[in-house]
Parts: structure tokens; C-alpha cells; sequence
């Protein structure tokens, strides 16, 4: 299928909180892509998203869709894309009146019930057992199942989820990353995705990128860095980590600068290293591991004090190391080997 | 103390009886609070929407005088009407002065206020992601206007039971509207007053008794509904 863009923005512009400027100079969505946004509490990302969704209006710059520029008044196209927000929020009717409810607004009730009950199986809820519950009858995952399923029945053409997986049991993060999955091979649907579960994120969708302050700042599976930077002499600069535990780097721009290591770049100790020139040596926890889609690679998240490192490594030697999840280890990367935005 | 354990049990043998005047004030009561509360719906809860849902310019002042209202002396409503339907008043030729109709005008305004103070809160009140939910859904406009005040309609049933409680249980406006005539404009209320100065404790009672009843009944369905909201 020849790709086209779906969004293509220029200049965007829009303030949110007291301080921050969400700022896009450029960016552009294709057709039938799955990408995902990650980036801290407060970065911008949930404006994006409610940007793209057409639930916000930017107050500078446009945003075309389908290559026609959104305005308020555009309310057609505003339909082909749907948006999940970050704690669902359902109508005070039933699960079945909650599914169908997009569809009604549209009039369209050509054969409701079987399309209600089918976006419910795909989500993992069995119609028999919840179509008729009402809406605080169910835990917060089914919750947030059901607002998926609400929106999967429109069978839109972007999908766009806000941390998905936030407030969720492990699996219904997995039960809404199938549904997702699944709806994209079979009806085409793009899929924009904020989350700060960087391993999930990457495991649901194709590209990732980072956001910091309102800015995009880079693109795949990198470790963001944030500052302050309190400068030690002799070029480098810290900043200590919750446990104590110090980051060092070279030469950051500006002392809140983001600073950006690639997961390439990290190496992973499962004994403690002792007499090597690395200065960033931080002890840690693997918490998960997924396999790229793409390499083949293993991504393991390391929680270090507070901040997760993503380091990338051949299956042969994770299996070398015996990693798994829980195990102790120590993550390694030079200070030079953070690059800045 | 026996002339109030007399008055009692005669009470109830009034109300068990069916005593026709009894019950005429317990029907003219409901008569002239439906009315009231029909009419303060109608005219409150579009009002409390566009006061709760929209922003606009002077909205605050607006909601100051709809809250001051709140406590609006019902002799002063009685006052007012009074002033306006009397023979001599710019209203005086709708003869509404001492009739049903003339009651459930005044009522309605002592109780329009708190449908819409009601109904603005419960609108204001309603979830913030609401709005971003209904329109990711893709409801527009008036969908969204509808679905909004659905979703706040436990709270506006709230206020709808509280302004019905305020109706039945108002002295002035009855009084001074309905002039407490026997057989016609007499209600629960305005009987008690009469009855009690009377010394007629038995048939005061009945009344009182139907009165809480009715109280009680509005209270335990104000306690459901603010559980269900």
C-alpha cells in the first residue's frame, strides 16, 4: 500500500501549564503508521495528542489532516480519528450503551448489538458477562478496556491513545496492546501512542519519539537525560539520582539541558566493574526486557535509583549474562557519550 | 401533657378516617407543588445548564444574585405577587389573587432559584474529561449539550426533590397568596398555622404528620439520588 501523510504539521505552536510551549516545526504522520511519543509527566506529550485529536485547536501554526488544513469548523474529518484518554472516563449508562455510543451520535445502528459485542471480545470483555454492567461496576482496567472498545467500534482511521497502560493491571496492558495490534493489520487503523512505559511503547509500535519540554527531541529508542547539571570541574557535570547514585557528562549546552544516550551505548555488568575508565557506573534492577521488533536486539530497562536506562544487547548476550527481571546489575556509559538537544 | 397525647390519637383517627378537610389541604398542597415544581423545572434546569456550562461575560454576578435568591423570604415573595396580581396591580385582571394558580405563580418563583443554583452546580460539577470523552467520541453541538446534562441527571434530580421540598413546606406564599380559604386554597401548611391558633391541636397534627411523611419521603430520595450521583 503507497504510503501518504495523514498529519502533516508546520509550526505548531500551543501553551500549556504556566511555563511551557509545546513547539513542533515539523512533523508528519503516514497513513497506516504506528508511532509512539514518550517522554516525562509535563513534557507535552498529552497536548500533542490532544492537538492531533482535534480536541485542542493549536494557536499557531496548522495542522492538515488527510491534506486538508483542521479548523474549529471542520467537524468531518474530526470523526476519522479518535482519541483514548489517559483515565477513561464512561458515561453513566451501561457498559453496552457506553460501547455503542459513538456509533449513535453518527446514527448509525446497522447492525449494533454484533458490532458492540464484537469490539468487546477483541478487547478481552466478555459481552455475556459485562454488556450489561453499569459503568462503576468495573475495575479500572476493565474500564479502561471498555473505552477502548468504544472507540475500536468506530473503526476510525487514527486511533490515538494516551498513556494506555497507566493505571492498569499488566494484563490489560496486554490485552490493549493485542486489541490494538490486532485492529491495525486488520482495518488499517494508525495508531498514535504517548506512554512513559518506554518497553511496552516500544513493543506496540513501530517508531518512537521523545519529547522534553514541549519539543521533539529525538527519534527511536533513546535515554533522555534531565537536568539540572551542577558543574563538578574539570568538564564534567553531575546530577545525583534519588539513591545517590551520580550522573556525569560533558559539556551540556545549557544547565536544564536534555541530554540523549543511545541504548547502544549502555552496557550492562552483572558483576560490580572496578579499575575501567567509564565514569557513569549505576547500579540498578533490570525491570523488563522485550525484543525489538525490527533487530532482533533485547532491550532491557534498568531501574537505577529512580531513572530507568534502556540498554540494547544481542540475545547471545543476554543469555551470556543470564538477565532477567530483578536481577542486579550495573549499567555503564561514558559521559561523552551523551549527546545534547 | 394529655391534650397533646389527645391531639395525637385523634390525628390518626382523622387521617384513618378520611376526614374531607383533612385531606383537602393534603390535595391542594400537592396540587398547588406540582404545579410549581412543573413550571420551575421547565424554566430552571435550561437556565441552570447555560449558567453552569457556558462562560460569559458578568456569569459570576449572575450566579451571585441566582445564590442570593436561594434565600429568598417566602413573606416577601408573598409580598411582591401579592403587589402585582392584586385587583389594583399591573396583573390584577388574570384574577389569580386567592386561587391555586395565583399560589403555584408565587411558589414558583420562591423555587426557580434553586433549580437553577442546582442545576448550574451540577453542570459545573460534571468531569472535566466529559467534554475531550464526547467529542474523541464524535458528538457535536447539541449532542454534546444533551449528553452533558444526562450525565449530571442524578444532580439535577437533587435540585428538582430539594426546590419540591421548599414547595410543600412553605407557609407566607400560601398564606398571603392563597388567603387559607377552607375548601380551596388551604393547604398543610397555612391549616396548621390556623388549627394550632385555634387550639385544634388533633387536626394539626394530622397535617404535621403528613407533612414529615412527605418530608421523609423527599429526604430519603435526596439521599439516593446524591448516592447514585
Amino acid at each position: 500500500m503507497p504510503m501518504h501523510p495523514l498529519y502533516q504539521i508546520k509550526n505548531l505552536k500551543y501553551r500549556y501549564g504556566q511555563y511551557f510551549e509545546l513547539d513542533v516545526p515539523e512533523l508528519t504522520i503516514e497513513q497506516g503508521a504506528s508511532i509512539g511519543f514518550a517522554g516525562s509527566n509535563g513534557s507535552g506529550k498529552s497536548t500533542l495528542l490532544r492537538l492531533l485529536a482535534f480536541i485542542d485547536v493549536p494557536e499557531e501554526g496548522d495542522i492538515r489532516f488527510d491534506g486538508a488544513v483542521v479548523t474549529k469548523n471542520n467537524g468531518g474529518s474530526k470523526r476519522d480519528v479518535t482519541m483514548l484518554l489517559q483515565e477513561p472516563y464512561l458515561l453513566k449508562r451501561s457498559v453496552f450503551e457506553n460501547v455503542a455510543f459513538g456509533l449513535k451520535v453518527r446514527g448509525d445502528r446497522k447492525d449494533l448489538k454484533g458490532r458492540v459485542y464484537g469490539a468487546m471480545e477483541l478487547v478481552g470483555m466478555s459481552p455475556g458477562a459485562f454488556a450489561r454492567r453499569r459503568w462503576h461496576e468495573l475495575s479500572g482496567g476493565e474500564a479502561q478496556r471498555i473505552a477502548l472498545a468504544s472507540r475500536l467500534v468506530l473503526r476510525p482511521k487514527v486511533l490515538i491513545l494516551d498513556e494506555p497502560t497507566a493505571s492498569v493491571d499488566q494484563q490489560s496492558a496486554r490485552l490493549i496492546k493485542e486489541a490494538i495490534i490486532e485492529c491495525r493489520s486488520r482495518f488499517g487503523i494508525s495508531l498514535i501512542i504517548a506512554s512513559h512505559d518506554r518497553v511496552w511503547l516500544n513493543s506496540a509500535t513501530d517508531t518512537v519519539k521523545r519529547i522534553h519540554e514541549g519539543r521533539i527531541v529525538g527519534t527511536g529508542v533513546e535515554n533522555i537525560l534531565l537536568g539540572p547539571w551542577n558543574d563538578e570541574g574539570n568538564g564534567l557535570y553531575a546530577k545525583r539520582l534519588a539513591d545517590g547514585q551520580g550522573i556525569f557528562v560533558t559539556r551540556p549546552p545549557h544547565i536544564t539541558a536534555a541530554g540523549v544516550v543511545s541504548p547502544s551505548d549502555i552496557v550492562i555488568s552483572v558483576l560490580e566493574p572496578d579499575g575501567i575508565s567509564t565514569r557513569n557506573i549505576l547500579h540498578g534492577i533490570v525491570t523488563h526486557m522485550t525484543m525489538e521488533r525490527d533487530s532482533g536486539d533485547i532491550l532491557i530497562e534498568v531501574d537505577t535509583g529512580g531513572l530507568s536506562l534502556l540498554s540494547r544487547l544481542t540475545p547471545s548476550a543476554v543469555q551470556s549474562l543470564h538477565l532477567v527481571p530483578g536481577k542486579e546489575v550495573w549499567a555503564l556509559f561514558k559521559a561523552s557519550a551523551v549527546d545534547w538537544y | 401533657m394529655d391534650y397533646i397525647a389527645q391531639g395525637f390519637i385523634r390525628s390518626i383517627d382523622l387521617l384513618l378516617a378520611g376526614d374531607p378537610e383533612t385531606y383537602s389541604a393534603i390535595f391542594t398542597t400537592l396540587r398547588i407543588s406540582s404545579l410549581s415544581i412543573i413550571a420551575s423545572l421547565i424554566i430552571g434546569i435550561p437556565l441552570g445548564f447555560l449558567l453552569g456550562y457556558f462562560e460569559f461575560p458578568g456569569k459570576r454576578q449572575v450566579r451571585a444574585v441566582v445564590d442570593t435568591l436561594l434565600a429568598l423570604p417566602t413573606v416577601v415573595v408573598g409580598l411582591f405577587v401579592y403587589a402585582f396580581i392584586s385587583r389594583r396591580g399591573p396583573c390584577g385582571e388574570l384574577g389569580l389573587l386567592f386561587t391555586i394558580p395565583g399560589i403555584a405563580v408565587a411558589q414558583t418563583i420562591l423555587i426557580t432559584p434553586i433549580v437553577i443554583s442546582l442545576t448550574a452546580t451540577a453542570i459545573e460539577s460534571l468531569d472535566r474529561r466529559l467534554q475531550a470523552t464526547l467529542v474523541a467520541l464524535g458528538a457535536r453541538g447539541r449532542q454534546i449539550l444533551l449528553t452533558s446534562l444526562m450525565e449530571a441527571r442524578y444532580a439535577v434530580l437533587v435540585a428538582a426533590v430539594t426546590a419540591y421540598g421548599r414547595a410543600i413546606s412553605e407557609v407566607g406564599v400560601s398564606m398571603m397568596i392563597g388567603g387559607n380559604i377552607k375548601w380551596h386554597t388551604r393547604t398543610i401548611t397555612t391549616a396548621i398555622a390556623l388549627e394550632t391558633g385555634k387550639g385544634d391541636f388533633a387536626v394539626g397534627m394530622a397535617l404535621g404528620i403528613v407533612l414529615l411523611t412527605l418530608a421523609l419521603v423527599v429526604n430519603s430520595s435526596l439521599t439516593l439520588l446524591k448516592k447514585r450521583s
